[in-house]
């Protein structure tokens, strides 16, 4: 790693958050409208890529069970219930064995 | 003092330590991380190079991701296609901020260092409970800008404690399970309707089969299944927000 390359990492990187923020111009109409769809469906993805490894298995079990915890309470809409149960899916995780 | 009572309980209204709470459980996670990765870079690009790379890039995934490369002997373009490939996503999270952001582009540009999974979790969220307007466009950058800076210093004081050598034994799994939790809870506070509910539960499956069927694109799946998903359900119908 030089610091040339770090430099042109930062550049990339920055770049990306800078070009639809501020350089592009505001999306309008139907573009916004769609855009306005894709929060929840990028979190679920998120959500989702976080559970699965890159040599394409899942997590360990007290991540899983933290999973299930927030998505069991997820259609009650509330942030700390979602934190809350996750926390108490990863502890019953760690508790029992296997 | 009544003006700042109401200021403090109204959520409708900034906030900077109501906005905080919000932000430090991933806050906390984000500096475990941060911790990891001292750790590991340290000894790969050395103690300089590690907490500039924190300073100036501000992204796990693409630090974690060209530690990766490193390991394998890969050249720089590879590296630097790579961090590209990654970072596709903030251009699809930046546009879908910008009409809850006002028209001064220099501050836009400013917010925009702050654009990261969790800052853009936590703006869309405190953004979409406000009506249109100046009042949304106050409340999404001083979200922007107050989580943002909790997830910088997050990330710089964690990447400072690992080269430092800190070692956080059995804490690593639960800051691991709590970037899911997190994204769960944002997916269902932004899935106002049923039909967004399940969209992103479709966008789940997405995301799920490219990481199982397409492993080295797993860091696109959840923009490309969340705009696959986010289409009109018939293009010849006119667009409405839901």
């Amino acid at each position: 790693m030089t610091p040339l390359l770090l430099a042109g990492l930062a550049a990339i990187t920055y770049g990306s958050r800078l070009a639809a923020m501020a350089a592009l111009p505001r999306p309008t109409g139907g573009v916004e409208a769609m855009l306005a769809r894709v929060p929840a469906a990028i979190f679920a993805g998120l959500a989702t890529l976080s559970l699965i490894t890159p040599e394409r298995s899942a997590v360990e079990a007290p991540i899983l069970l933290a999973a299930l915890g927030a998505v069991l309470v997820a259609p009650r809409r509330s942030f700390a219930l979602c934190l809350a149960a996750g926390l108490a899916g990863y502890v019953v995780g760690q508790v029992v064995p296997g | 003092l009544i003006g700042y009572r109401r200021d403090m309980t109204d959520p409708n209204r900034p906030n900077v330590r109501r906005t905080v709470l919000m932000v430090l459980p991933a806050a906390l996670a984000i500096a475990v991380f941060g911790i990891i990765y001292g750790a590991v870079a340290r000894p790969l690009i050395g103690p300089g190079l590690t907490l500039v790379s924190s300073l100036i890039v501000f992204s796990g995934a693409t630090q974690f991701s060209v530690l990766a490369l490193l390991t394998t002997g890969a050249t720089a373009p590879a590296m630097l296609l790579t961090a590209a490939i990654l970072n596709v996503r903030h251009l699809v999270m930046g546009a879908v901020l910008r009409p809850s952001l006002g028209e001064s582009r220099l501050k836009r540009a400013l917010l925009a260092w702050f654009l990261l999974d969790e800052s853009f979790g936590f703006t869309v969220l405190a953004a979409g409970r406000v009506e249109a307007g100046p009042k949304r466009e106050a409340m999404a950058e001083h979200t922007l800008l107050v989580t943002g800076i909790c997830c910088y210093g997050a990330w710089i004081v964690g990447t400072g404690l690992g080269i430092l050598g800190a070692g956080l034994p059995g804490l690593d799994g639960l800051a691991r399970a709590v970037f899911p939790v997190l994204f769960i809870a944002l997916a269902a506070l932004t899935a106002r309707t049923l039909s967004l509910a399940g969209r992103a539960i479709g966008a789940a499956l997405i995301t799920a089969a490219i990481c199982l069927t397409l492993p080295d694109w797993r860091g696109l799946a959840p923009v490309v299944a969340g705009l696959a998903v986010a289409l009109p359900d018939d293009p010849r119908r006119p667009e409405a927000a839901e």
